[in-house]
């Protein structure tokens, strides 16, 4: 039996209208991202990484074609079944870290858990663990205002994979890090993906991302110009 | 949604009130001093148509008024209540459920007349009255009107008590004589000789110039009544209860067909009625633009907020809000911010209504003699009046106010497109 896609993309078009101008950020992508998959879609400004992340993610839909993950149809849900299967099956990855400021780093992190009604015990259990692998445990009470760049990061990241979900999207990551802590983060995204199996896909213009790749997808001009699969694992 | 949700929904939102504390404290000052005003104006408003419902009552026919059913459009002596009538009304007034209402109760024989002197002749209204009673109930006979003389008390007989208006046109003084003439039950003119023994001034032309007290057996013997009068005017312990008055009463002594009507205050007295409904209205006007800025300040900044924090909205609908929980999140940031100004308002209110104000607002350094209003002399001193009522409406009002306008901020952070917010820059 073959395995169901984390997610995948059928002949996928996003068009947006500028005055009057239809400008095609994504054209005809169609693509099929397995689960545990480390996945970097690179290209210049302007190329449709983002617009392609926010398609996968139900963030934004598309003009034509379907995208599926975890096998839902995300075209067909109402916008109450997306946000769930945003919250249960996706996590998101900012550039800017966009943590809650009024919550602290562990309420960030459990976000999706408390909205999901988890038992605090349980919570807290999981997300010490997480903290702990990550390398940020003993931050827990603190607020984002409190955080360097690279542990907001850290926590975002916590945020994304708590829930176990399908599929994490980053756009962006190391964007706003300095060298030394986006290679660090990497570690620790790449330990993720190895250890728990996590499916993490990122928009970005990173060398140091790009040489951790398993799967390289090109785009120019909204369009996959080149998917490469590497055979060296994302690992440290 | 689940407990669990809008535990995290409501955290989000009282925790944004504290963090934007700058922008949640001039909101919350806004709806407070509104709150502050309101509450104002409702103690002193209420306490200032108090007094005139009390000195319009005390000037005309009390709280509750009895009469014939017709008097009040004829005011002939045909329609009066006779000795039966008179019985059954008492009667009613001394039920217990109607008794443990009433202040005070006069009778009397009203008529139009004229007020006849070697000098001229005025047309008045004569009006015979239970000196002692009436001394407790009308404002004629207090000490403070009095410009000369006594009020009349029992056994006088050929006494009259005039306002000074009326004195000075007929030229009368003190134990001056003057001449009373009315239509008799019988339809004849007759006349009545009776000295004067005390002149009052309560500052309302109409009434200084017009009305006469006479003694009540002295009217009811010259018009030829025997015990009958034309009205029974009935003072309650407070204009509050009037309602429940008139309900009692008319449950004991029928309907209008029955020869008795029941009168409350606003029915005998309908422009003071008008005057009070007027003063409420431009009171309720105010209130509504009062609070029309209010919201629109709460509109502006809550809607500011929204705007600011668009990226963080965003971030709630990746993370798995729905459209309608992150309203909700700006809605309850709205009704918290509501709920703590109303309540601080409230008492802030009240307390300060109470300090600056609870011997009583003197307006009379502002005006010139003395304040009159549909036929009423007003006291210059208002004493605000505090009710259980007015901390309802008032929080009532700021609920309503804060409600409306935490709708529309709620609203746009529905509208609020995840992709397009993630670039957004605060």
């Amino acid at each position: 039996m073959s395995e169901q896609p984390a997610v995948r993309t059928s002949d996928v078009w996003k068009v947006f209208e500028h005055d009057g101008i239809a400008v095609e950020a994504v054209r005809g992508v169609t693509l099929e991202i397995l689960p545990g998959e480390f996945v970097v879609m690179a290209g210049p400004s302007g190329s449709g990484k983002t617009t392609l992340l926010n398609l996968l993610g139900g963030l934004t839909q598309p003009t034509r074609g379907k995208v599926w993950i975890d096998g839902a149809d995300l075209t067909t849900l109402s916008e109450r079944a997306l946000a769930r299967l945003r919250l249960e099956r996706v996590g998101f990855v900012f550039q800017a870290y966009n943590l809650l400021p009024v919550l602290t780093a562990r309420e960030n992190a459990e976000f999706s858990l408390l909205l999901q009604g988890m038992a605090e015990d349980e919570r807290h259990r999981m997300v010490g663990e997480l903290f702990e692998r990550i390398g940020i445990a003993g931050l827990e009470d603190r607020r984002p205002a409190k955080l360097s760049g690279g542990q907001q990061q850290r926590v975002a990241v916590a945020r994304a994979v708590v829930g176990a979900p399908a599929l994490v999207l980053a756009d962006e990551p190391t964007a706003n890090l300095d060298s030394a802590t986006s290679l660090a983060l990497l570690d620790v995204m790449a330990n993720l993906n190895r250890e728990l199996g996590t499916t993490f896909v990122f928009a970005t213009h990173d060398p140091q991302l790009m040489e951790r790749a398993q799967r390289l997808i090109r785009l120019v001009d909204g369009a996959v110009a080149l998917d490469e699969r590497r055979s060296a694992p994302a690992s440290p | 949604m689940t407990r669990s949700r809008r535990g995290v929904l409501l955290r989000l939102a009282r925790r944004n009130v504290v963090r934007q504390w700058r922008r949640s404290l001039l909101t919350g000052m806004a709806m407070m001093l509104g709150v502050v005003a309101l509450v104002m104006a409702r103690t002193i408003g209420d306490g200032a148509h108090e007094d005139w419902i009390d000195s319009g009552v005390r000037m005309g026919t009390g709280h509750v008024t009895l009469q014939h059913p017709q008097f009040r459009f004829s005011r002939k002596l045909d329609h009066r209540l006779p000795a039966a009538a008179r019985a059954r009304i008492a009667a009613a007034l001394e039920a217990p459920e109607v008794a443990s209402l009433v202040a005070q109760v006069t009778p009397r024989l009203e008529m139009m007349g004229l007020a006849n002197s070697p000098t001229a002749a005025v047309p008045v209204n004569i009006i015979g009255v239970e000196s002692e009673g009436e001394a407790r109930f009308s404002q004629l006979g207090v000490e403070q009107r009095r410009v000369g003389g006594r009020y009349l008390e029992p056994g006088d007989r050929l006494h009259a008590y005039v306002g000074e208006r009326l004195a000075q046109r007929l030229d009368l003084g003190l134990g001056s004589r003057l001449v009373l003439t009315a239509q008799d039950a019988s339809g004849e003119i007759a006349g009545q000789l009776v000295r004067v023994v005390g002149i009052y001034r309560t500052g309302v032309p109409e009434v200084d110039e017009a009305v006469v007290h006479i003694p009540l057996a002295t009217a009811q013997e010259w018009l030829g009544v025997e015990d009958d009068v034309t009205t029974v005017a009935v003072l309650l312990t407070s204009a509050w209860g009037v309602p429940r008055a008139l309900r009692r009463l008319r449950a004991r002594i029928g309907e209008e067909g029955d020869g008795i009507a029941v009168l409350g205050w606003r029915q005998a007295m309908p422009e003071l009625d008008a005057a009070i409904k007027l003063d409420d209205f431009w009171g309720y006007v105010f209130n509504v633009v009062l609070f029309v800025i209010v919201a629109l300040a709460i509109v502006n900044t809550i809607l500011m907020s929204v705007l600011y924090r668009t990226r963080e909205f965003g971030v709630l609908r990746a993370l798995g809000l729905t459209k309608r929980e992150t309203a909700t999140v700006v809605f309850t940031e709205g009704m918290i911010l509501t709920a703590v100004a109303g309540m601080v308002g409230v008492v802030l209110g009240f307390a300060v209504t109470w300090l600056l104000w609870h011997d009583g607002l003197d307006y009379s350094g502002a005006l010139e003699g003395e304040l009159t209003f549909s036929g009423v002399v007003l006291d210059t001193v208002v004493v605000p009046v505090f009710r259980r009522v007015q901390v309802v409406m008032s929080l009532g009002s700021i609920v309503i106010v804060g409600l409306l306008a935490s709708l529309y901020p709620a609203y746009r952070a529905t509208r609020i497109d995840v992709a397009e917010a993630m670039k957004f820059e605060a």
